[in-house]
């Protein structure tokens, strides 16, 4: 999200005569024409490096491009153009051209600030943690350099930490009274908190009237937050001020997309794109709006389902009865009702649902919630076992609860960690299964403090970080639901939704300081996870040699030793597993009932290989255990339902189990898939509707069966008795 | 032709299954052609099965085995030649590896000519078999490869799934006991697609099929590009007992009303379009009526 910064900082160049500096004091003040006709001069002056500056100041950028490469040529040991260039190559979409420059500047000048900056800057929109080092390093390099404190107090806003936001926008003020940047954070810090009134403002528009960057950078702050309706009216006050403002115009078209206001995001996009503005987020909204032919949108009193055509026919009852269960149990659990439906939006391309979530930090891996709106991958967007959509659309019916009773002031950490718990409250075998990096974590003692887990979420400091949070988080939630009851978190969901901070909350609700808060929680995490995390660096080591006794058919071995380390760590399900080298040996012993009960094992604790579930499924048949059968292919409709196979035997099972709606669904679900044995998919359901006395239903996909094939003999069998 | 008068045919089904290279391919070929083989065997029908795999599957071999059926085959009889392993294109000739020396699409091609079988099928399922289709095509040779030219090199997957349409009564989409060529392509190429689809891998191989003598091959066949037509009528398994009953004179009669209406329901299909919804569907289901009432009179 490129508004953020480059915005900001242009507004606090010292003042020169006639040269870019006083050009661009021209424009920061908002004294437009004068700031184009001071351009214009530069850009007629035989400086390439003036010429640049003018060509960047009048929006013609590709000459300005070329003429800082002249520059550049004419003067290569100038660090400072290097730097300049950099910065117009970051404002115009390419920043790992722009830090190439800014390393090529600093391998001139060591320790140059406006380089310093400038990587401080690329990093930045990465939410990379080395951002606050380097901004930290710029202002050591030059004290006085306004924009590396407004860089850090931006970045401490960021990290959910208003105090520091403030005290570096302070150290800004001190260097410049009119930094303008500075002020713009202190401005939304005051809206963040529900303070309608602010002092800033008018100190900003004192500088610039026109200054729709301050409103530009609440938007920001508030789409972080998830303040999505607030942030979209704060972006459109930026452009009431300033028109030409293309980053906030994109940013508005962004979210009145995520709130569903698919129109006018197109209108501002659009004239974004006409305008030359056109980083990945303009055009890839352009296409995802393009994409939107392709989908359906199925509403219902409390729901609207938008799928892309190819799939709607098959996804739509599962997804339709979750999520009528989710807002069912969801407003039971919270003592609240939804105002409006929800609205889900399910993308078979990874990329499309990628386009949704550009920008935002850590979000973005299954699903997210805009409040009433939500986006997810489809099941058929994932390799099959590695997505549970269910889990997920549970996941973000949380968030909109949460962010709803909350009116969206609920920090990350909260809301992620209710999500997370809400998961496993459905289902054990649903939540979050503790992996390797939070083992890991947990040996390194690398958990945050609850104060400071938003950190772990919006600027990681390792890879893992951010699954490690949502598991923390998750943790801490089920703690305190544990210790204080699940009430306890409602009563915390109030007290966010009062604009309190977390360690506030924490005190409030539950009587402690948050570092005693930490202790107690961390001491009982210890303890439940214990065994695994002393047992992992073992268990990781003789795993291997499991591998290799059961490639070697050693199976007596395999038993042997795959017992004896199991529950070592019994959560890891992955590809792998002791529970499947396991069944394989039991399996070539030609014990089914102990190979049928380690995968039952796997299952309940979240397997979810499509193929490993099945053979379940297949060995509780041939056990005769047909209603186990049956639930263990009935779980992975909530995995991937994009398998014909796992409809038909389901549908086979309830019709033979007297689950004759359920048999109808899944052979519903056979049909929708379009399969290529049309006939046998039509029979079954035909067979299902006559078995539920649903007569002419069934007389319809019986002529199905047989206009795909005459001579199908059974189907043929059944139209004479229907006939009779 | 008529499937009950080809019901009347002997096929002559021949497998070859190449060199692996590595011992990982070597067992898939040779596991293939086995189940191929085993299907094949166990089905029915007038069949006669070759199969060549592990060291027996040299060029010689396979030459000897297609000279010894150009002797025997009449021209009423069917040939299917299908060929599991890697194959190779150096820009100008297909070949597929064999122990020694390998054998290129215009020598199979050559010693194909010279069978009489009225009607052939050749499925190629090598790596780089696309390239083989304009050596091998002619009328009445249906010719299936698994990959659309010879630049895609990858190890295939498509064998995996014509094994499988070779025993998956799924296969038999029109349910009359019969998988034909177009059948199990189909079936093939769909599971072919489903796999990198569900593995989120892109494509390394894209099937086609050739049945006009003079094409490139196409995806998806149809009366549209003209292609599957051959095809749609080569019946490659039958599982049924179509066969013995074509040989009673009795049932035979019932067999010729059978198909009589099963000619109209096609005709009334492809009449669909142009008939009012209401109206296609009575005559579709009276025909359908008429034609279960003689299946139980064969059946009986």
């Amino acid at each position: 999200m490129r508004i953020k910064y480059s915005l900001v900082l242009l507004w606090c160049f010292p003042l020169a005569a006639q040269t870019p500096d006083s050009c661009r004091d021209l424009s920061r003040r908002g004294r437009l024409s004068e700031a184009a006709g001071c351009f214009q001069k530069l850009a007629a002056s035989s400086n390439p490096y003036w010429r640049a500056e003018g060509f960047w100041g009048l929006e013609r950028y590709d000459e300005a491009n070329e003429q800082f490469r002249a520059a550049v040529k004419l003067e290569p040991k100038n660090a400072s153009y290097r730097v300049r260039w950099g910065r117009l190559l970051l404002e115009r979409f390419n920043p790992p051209e722009a830090e190439s420059l800014f390393e090529e500047a600093l391998a001139i000048s060591k320790n140059h600030p406006g380089a310093l900056l400038g990587l401080a800057l690329v990093a930045a929109e990465g939410f990379e943690s080395k951002a606050v080092e380097l901004a930290e390093k710029a202002a050591l390099a030059d004290p006085k350099l306004v924009d590396a404190r407004e860089l850090l107090a931006a970045l401490a806003l960021e990290d959910s930490n208003p105090q520091r936001a403030i005290e570096e926008s302070d150290k800004a003020l001190v260097i410049s009274k009119e930094a303008l940047g500075a002020m713009a954070i202190r401005a939304t810090i005051d809206w963040l908190n529900d303070r309608s009134e602010t002092p800033w403002l008018n100190r900003i528009l004192a500088v610039n009237p026109v200054c729709g960057g301050v409103y530009a950078t609440a938007g920001r702050f508030f789409v972080l937050n998830r303040r999505y309706e607030e942030g979209v009216r704060f972006y459109r006050k930026a452009l009431e001020l300033s028109p030409r403002l293309w980053e906030a115009r994109s940013e508005l078209g962004v979210n009145l997309m995520r709130l569903g206001q698919d129109e006018e995001a197109r209108q501002h996009l659009e004239l974004c794109y006409r305008n030359y503005y056109r980083n990945a987020a303009t055009g890839n909204s352009l296409r995802l709006l393009d994409s939107y032919k392709n989908f359906v949108t199925l509403k219902s009193d409390n729901t609207i389902l938008k799928l892309h055509k190819k799939e709607a026919e098959l996804l739509e009852p599962y997804l339709e009865a979750e999520l009528k269960r989710a807002i069912r149990t969801y407003e039971q659990k919270y003592k609240m009702r939804l105002t409006q439906p929800v609205q889900v939006e399910v993308f078979p391309d990874h990329e499309d649902f990628a386009v949704r979530t550009l920008g935002m930090p850590g979000l973005g891996a299954l699903g997210v919630s805009f409040g009433y709106s939500v986006a997810m991958d489809s099941p058929s967007a994932r390799k099959p076992g590695s997505f549970h959509w269910a889990s997920t659309i549970w996941h973000e019916l949380s968030h909109v609860f949460v962010l709803t009773a909350t009116r969206h002031r609920v920090p990350r950490w909260f809301t992620e960690g209710v999500a997370v718990h809400e998961e496993t409250a459905v289902s054990p075998d649903w939540g979050d299964r503790i992996s390797p990096d939070v083992i890991l974590a947990i040996q390194e003692k690398k958990l945050l403090p609850v104060a400071h887990l938003d950190r772990g979420f919006v600027r990681p400091s390792y890879p893992a970080q951010v699954p490690v949070s949502y598991f923390q988080a998750g943790r801490i939630c089920d703690y305190i639901a544990r210790q204080w009851g699940d009430e306890k978190l409602l009563d915390m969901i109030h007290s966010f939704a009062q604009v309190k901070t977390t360690p506030e909350v924490v005190e409030q609700q539950l009587g402690l300081k948050p570092e005693e808060f930490d202790r107690r929680f961390l001491a009982w995490l210890e303890t439940d996870t214990r065994k695994t995390v002393q047992g992992f660096a073992e268990w990781n080591k003789r795993l291997r040699a499991l591998a290799e006794l059961a490639k070697a058919a050693k199976h007596d071995e395999v038993i042997r030793e795959g017992l004896a380390i199991r529950d070592l760590y019994p959560d890891y399900v992955e590809a792998g597993s002791v529970y499947e080298f396991l069944a394989g040996a039991y399996l070539a012993k030609n014990d089914r009932a102990a190979a049928a009960a380690e995968l039952e094992r796997y299952a309940a604790i979240g397997g979810r290989n499509p193929a490993t579930l099945k053979r379940l499924a297949t060995l509780l048949e041939e056990l005769g255990r047909k209603k186990e059968a049956a639930a263990a292919l009935s779980r992975l409709n909530y995995i991937y339902p994009m398998d014909e196979e796992l409809h038909r035997r389901l549908g086979d099972l309830w019709l033979e189990e007297g689950n004759v709606q359920g048999a109808i669904v899944e052979y519903r679900a056979v049909v929708a898939l379009k399969p290529l044995d049309q006939a046998a998919s039509h029979f079954s359901l035909a067979k299902a509707y006559r078995a539920a006395s649903q007569l002419d239903q069934a007389r319809e996909h019986l002529l199905l069966a047989l206009e795909a094939a005459p001579g199908y003999k059974p189907a043929q069998k059944l139209l004479l008795e229907l006939s009779q | 032709m008529k499937l009950t008068a080809l019901l009347l045919a002997t096929t002559y089904y021949v497998t070859i299954a190449g060199l692996g290279g590595e011992p990982d391919y070597e067992q898939r070929f040779t596991t293939w052609a086995q189940e191929i083989d085993k299907i094949l065997k166990s089905g029915a029908g007038d069949a006669k099965v070759e199969t060549l795999y592990g060291p027996a599957a040299t060029r010689a071999g396979l030459r000897s085995l297609l000279e010894r059926i150009a002797r025997e085959a009449g021209p009423q009889d069917l040939l299917v030649l299908m060929l599991i392993g890697h194959g190779s294109f150096d820009g100008a000739d297909y070949k597929i590896n064999l122990p020694g020396p390998d054998i290129s699409a215009v020598e199979l091609a050559g010693l194909l000519d010279r069978i009489p079988a009225g009607r052939q099928l050749v499925v190629n399922m090598t790596s780089a078999s696309g390239a083989s289709i304009l050596a091998l095509e002619k009328s009445n040779r249906v010719v299936i490869a698994a990959t659309k030219s010879g630049t895609e090199r990858n190890a295939t997957v498509f064998p995996r799934y014509w094994v499988e349409a070779l025993r998956d009564p799924a296969a038999d989409t029109d349910k009359n006991e019969v998988i034909t060529a177009l059948e199990a392509f189909r079936y093939a190429d769909r599971k072919t697609a489903g796999f990198y689809e569900s593995q989120k891998r892109l494509a390394t191989e894209h099937p086609l099929l050739e049945d006009t003598g003079k094409g490139e091959g196409v995806r998806a066949p149809s009366p549209e590009n003209g292609q599957g037509l051959v095809a749609a009528t080569f019946p490659l398994v039958r599982f049924g007992d179509a066969q013995r009953l074509a040989q009673d004179p009795v049932k035979r009669k019932l067999l010729v009303k059978r198909e009589e209406l099963e000619q109209q329901i096609d005709r009334l299909k492809y009449q669909k379009a142009a008939l009012p919804a209401e109206e296609y569907r009575k005559q579709l289901a009276a025909l359908l009526l008429e034609l279960a009432k003689t299946q139980a009179e064969l059946d009986k």
